[in-house]
This record gives structure tokens, sequence and C-alpha cells, in this order.
């Protein structure tokens, strides 16, 4: 057999694998293996001398060092008490309204995702502050939980952003520009969901009660409390943008900060600190491990030349650029009901990039790159809101006992819809996400 | 024995953390090192106060040295002892859309599989550690900076590479356990990302 003829042979056996259940990264390690394996004509000797150095030097690599800083920045942030700051702040400001207590989730969320890298981190955070208050008021049971899960997604638009960080290394981009290419689409996507909120108590106006307005005085103070968000976030991406220092000193600092307020909000003891480092090193682990496979099978792919036979192979259908990036982010939507994102991203963009490089869009190949990787970014992350199993949808109705799962997949319909309405929006006019880096 | 197994990857895991935790404090340290460094060599401090800030200087206010090879290796270090952690709570990332529909039995068997292959690969990959470990030891090889020697870094996760594989043997069995008997004996759940 071909190289060439192993690397698409691969996929079927990958693909087959996973629906088996087997742990993604163990999937992708075992092809990359076996891969390598054909490919040297059953020499295993190569693969067991690659072996020795490729796993300390992927767990050692700089660049992905941001990684396990970023998750226990998260960790952290979780701790800090900012996320009933910034839920209390946007509460006052926009609570009074009908559908209002909903928006100010949606607002807490963004302002979260500021400081948290990860979505179901930020789902399940802000739901634990918002969810009670969304009842008090008379809120459904599925508009809350769908609205919650819906602004977890917040947490990896909105950078810092941990599927960024992989897809910057993936496609040698640069993280800065990323994370400011990011800036816009997320605050449209926080918009795009107050929009849906407002249309959908129009629609069901039992769903949501209403309350008095507070004072404006009461706004401000409310306002003034979340300072430490803006500080860590204006410091990590501001410090990470003017070029005072690299990423990962940026996620050091940052981690380093929001610690300090955990510590001074009074609720990082000894016992939840020892949570809080579990909880990192697992999640941290379970990356690594599947970056670890994405390596291996990401060499032998590019040693098989599929990713370029696939990329001559579409620029020689004569295809529209635009019909190809159609294709590829209803690939993803599909794909991402059923696979979590970062997998998913590991898997896809060394085969989708280089197609995408090869293409037309009227554009410096750098915008490209980093248009692709933002509209990437959404597309997998509506993934986490989907039925069946959308992964926030999971956490955030795990905390609400009382609502069926059926009432929160009918409500988060409604998210997706702006979802999709955005991506469409972000594709047709590259420059909004282009605007901050021109 | 599950007790032991499960207080050998906390105790892992809590020493990996520390590490990191003292990464980040020594990266902040040395990026407020660094700040001042070129603040004391700025015009004021150069023109106005000589003294004062090359006593500052002198006492070493400045960016750590090697700070990014103790980052790599330190991190390095403490993602190989997350690994029993991760191990343990079966955190793995997986997809089970297409499995949750099969019998109890059939599913318990499937995963009880998959522990037994993630164990030998993971013994594997361990193994080859150890080979490149007497490769450093051999070449004595050292870092750019610090000038310790690099085979240092891979016996540190070694050590916890080990910690991994004995964990991870220990999950194989009792996947197998949950498999013949039935029960649940881990702790499960799904990874998140």
């Amino acid at each position: 057999m071909s190289n060439i003829e192993l690397g698409f042979w691969s996929f079927p056996v990958l693909l087959l694998m996973v629906f088996l259940r087997a742990p993604i990264g163990l999937a992708m390690l075992l092809c990359g293996f076996g891969g390598w394996f054909m490919a040297m004509g059953g020499n295993p000797t190569p693969l067991l001398a690659k072996l020795k150095s490729e796993t300390y030097t992927t767990f050692s690599s700089y660049s992905l060092t941001i990684i396990p800083l970023f998750l226990l920045m998260g960790q952290f942030a979780t701790l800090s008490g900012m996320s009933s700051a910034l839920f209390r702040a946007a509460e006052s400001f926009v609570g009074h309204r009908r559908g209002g207590v909903a928006m100010a989730a949606v607002g807490a969320c963004a302002g979260f995702g500021a400081i948290c890298g990860s979505s179901l981190a930020t789902a399940a955070t802000m739901s634990k502050v918002a969810l009670p208050e969304l009842k008090r008021y008379g809120y459904s049971g599925g508009f809350s939980t769908a609205t919650l899960a819906a602004g977890g997604t917040l947490g990896i638009l909105i950078p810092p952003s941990v599927i960024l960080v992989i897809y910057a290394i993936l496609t040698e981009q640069n993280i800065a520009k990323l994370f400011l290419a990011a800036f816009i689409p997320g605050i449209l996507a926080a918009l795009g969901y107050v929009l849906t909120i407002s249309i959908y108590v129009r629609l069901y106006p039992d769903a949501a009660g209403t309350r008095p307005p507070v004072p404006m005085a009461e706004r401000f103070k409310a306002l003034a409390q979340t300072w430490p968000v803006m500080a860590i976030f204006m410091m990590v991406v501001g410090g990470i943008y003017l070029g005072w220092f690299t990423p990962t000193e940026a996620a050091a600092i940052g981690a380093a900060a929001t610690g300090l307020v955990a510590l001074v909000s009074g609720s990082l003891g000894w016992a939840i600190l020892k949570q809080s480092l579990i909880g990192t090193a697992r999640t941290t682990a379970m990356i690594f491990f599947i970056v670890l496979g994405a390596g291996f099978y990401n060499g032998f792919l590019a040693l098989s030349g599929v990713p370029q036979f696939m990329a001559d192979w579409v620029v020689g259908q004569g295809l529209s650029p635009w019909l190809v990036l159609t294709i590829i982010l209803v690939f993803y939507l599909i794909f991402g009901c059923l696979m979590d994102s970062l997998s998913m991203i590991l898997l896809t963009v060394p085969i989708f990039f280089p197609v995408i490089s090869a293409m037309d869009f009227g554009m410096s190949p750098e915008h490209v790159a980093i248009w692709f990787g933002i509209l990437v970014l959404i597309v997998v992350e509506v993934g986490l809101i989907t039925p069946p199993v959308g992964m926030n949808l999971f956490i955030i109705n795990s905390m609400d006992k009382e609502t069926p799962m059926t009432d929160t997949y009918k409500t988060v319909m409604f998210f997706v819809g702006s979802d999709i309405v955005r991506v469409i929006i972000l594709v047709a006019f590259p420059s909004i996400t282009l605007f901050l880096l021109s | 024995m599950h007790r032991l197994i499960r207080s050998l990857a906390h105790v892992t895991a809590l020493i990996g953390g520390a590490v990191l935790v003292a990464l980040i404090a020594m990266t902040t340290l040395s990026i407020v090192g660094r700040s001042m460094n070129k603040f004391l060599h700025g015009d004021f401090f150069e023109t106005q106060m000589t003294g004062f800030s090359q006593f500052l200087l002198d006492l070493g206010v400045g960016e750590i040295n090697g700070n990014y090879e103790l980052l790599e290796a330190g991190v390095a270090f403490a993602i190989f002892s997350f690994l029993p952690v991760c191990q343990f709570y079966g955190a793995h990332a997986s997809v089970d859309v297409f499995t949750s529909a099969l019998p109890d039995r059939f599913s318990r068997w499937l995963i009880a599989f998959w522990e037994v292959v993630l164990t030998s690969v993971i013994i594997l990959i361990i193994w080859r550690l150890y080979g490149g470990l007497e490769r450093y030891l051999g070449n004595g090889e050292t870092t750019l900076f610090l000038q310790f020697p690099v085979w240092w870094a891979y016996a540190a996760s070694f050590s916890a590479g080990v910690v991994a594989c004995i964990v991870a043997v220990y999950c194989a069995f009792a996947r197998i356990g949950e498999a013949v008997t039935g029960t649940m004996i881990l702790p499960s759940e799904h990874g998140e990302h």
C-alpha cells in the first residue's frame, strides 16, 4: 500500500475506534503508531526511536505550557467571587427589563469569559450564581438553562481561549492576533444572545418575570465591584498584544493575579486549593494526551501526503472557495454535535487548513488563517449547545434537577439559530473579524 | 488497595500542581524583575540616581536566568504527574453517542478493552521515555542557560510516569473487574473540554 493510501485508510479506522468509545487521544495515537509502522515498511525501530523524545518534547513545548496556566487561571476565576460580582453588576443595569435577568446572565458570562478560557467552567460557574436568581424572578426552567448553556460558550469565544491557542499552534499563527480577532465576534455573540432573549420573551411572555429597577447609584457601585475582571483582562490580553510579555507569561501573570483575587476573597482555602489543582490536573492531562495523539497522527498524515493531496484535489475541482468554506463549516456543525471541540480541531484543522490556504478569498494568507480560525472556533462551540450531546447542556441540566432535558433542548434551538445567523454574517463580511487587526 | 491507588494519584497530582504554582510565581517574579530592570536602565535612573539603580541592578534585579528552561522542564513534569488522576477518574475524552444504546454489559467490556489498550500504550510511552533518559544520561547534554543536565528533567518526568503506569495497570484490572462483576469500582466521568 502506498503512503497516500495508508493515509486515506487511517480515517475510517480512526472513526471506527472513536465511535466504539476509544478515548480520542488513544485512537489518534494508535492510528499514528500504526501508520508510522506501516509507512516504514513494518520496521518498528524508527517509531521507537521517535518515541524516546517525542512525549517529553510535546509536554515541555513552550507554546503549549500556556494551557495548564490558563486552566489553572480558570479554576481560580471560578473561586474568585468575580462571577457573582459580574452578575450583580449586569443584573442591576438590565434586570428590570422583560428577560433582563437572563440578559444579565449572558452579559456576566461574557465578562467571565474574559478571564476564563473554558466554556464548561464558564457555564458551570455562572449557573451557580445565576440559576437561583432566574428562578426567583419567575424565569421558566428551560429558558434559564438554555440561556446559561449558550452564555457559557462565550467563555471560549472571548479571549483568552484554550482552543484558539491550539489553533494558533497548529497553523503557526500569532496568538495575540487571534485573540484580538476573536474579540468583536465574541461581543457580537453576546449581543445576538441578548436579542434572542428579547425575541423569546416576546413570543413567550410567561417565561420571564419582572422586578422594579435598581437606583442608578447602586448600579455603578455594583459595576465598580467588577474592576479586578477588567484589570486582569487588560493586563493579560493587552500585555500580549503590546508585546510586554509572551502569551505564556501573560497566562502565568493572569493565573497569579486571579489566584490572588481568590485568596483575598477568602474562598481559596487549603481544601479548595487542593480541589482546584486536582481539577486542573485532570483536564490538563486529558488535553495533553489528545495533543500527543494528534501530534503522532498528524505527523503520519503529513508523511503520507494526504493534506497536500486533498488541497490539490479540491483546488483542481475549480469549486468556489466560498462553497468549500461553507461545506467545511457545515461539516463542523454536524460533527460538533458528536465530538468535543478540542479533538475536532486537532483532527481536522491539519487537513482543512491547507485546503483553505490554497483557495483565493481575496485576502492575505494571514488574514484568511485568522478569519478561518475564528469561524471554526464558533462552529465547534455551537456543538456544545446542540442536542443531543452538547456538553454545556448536560452540565447545566445536571445543576437544575427540576428542569427536564427536553425543555432545555427546545429553548436552546433559539440560541443555536442566533449562532448560525452570526456565522453567516461573519462569513459574508470577513472585515468584521479582521477589523481590529487593520 | 483502591484507597492506596487513589491517594497515590492524588498526591502525585498535587506535587505536579505545586510545581505548577511555583512556576507561576517564578514567571511572575521574572517579569516583574525584567520590567524593573528596564525601568532602572531608563533615563531617570541612568542620569539622576546612578548609584541607587546600580545598587539594585547589582543585587540581581532582572529577568530570572533560564526561567524558560525551568518552565518547560517543570510543566513537562507536572503533566506527567497529572496523568494518574486523569486515568483514575476516567477523564479521557471519548464519544459515547453510538455505544450508549448498547446493553450495559457490552459497554462495560468495551470500556475495559480500551482501558487495557490505553494502559499498554502508557507503559510503552513511559518505557521509551526511559530510553530518552538513558540517551541523555549517556551523552551528558546540558541546557543552554542553566547548564543543568537534560537527564534530570527526564528523570523527574520518568518518575511521575512510573506512577502513571502503576495507576493505569490498577485501572485496567479494575475495569475488567467491573466488566466481570457488573459493579462500579472506579469513578467515571467524561473528559471536559
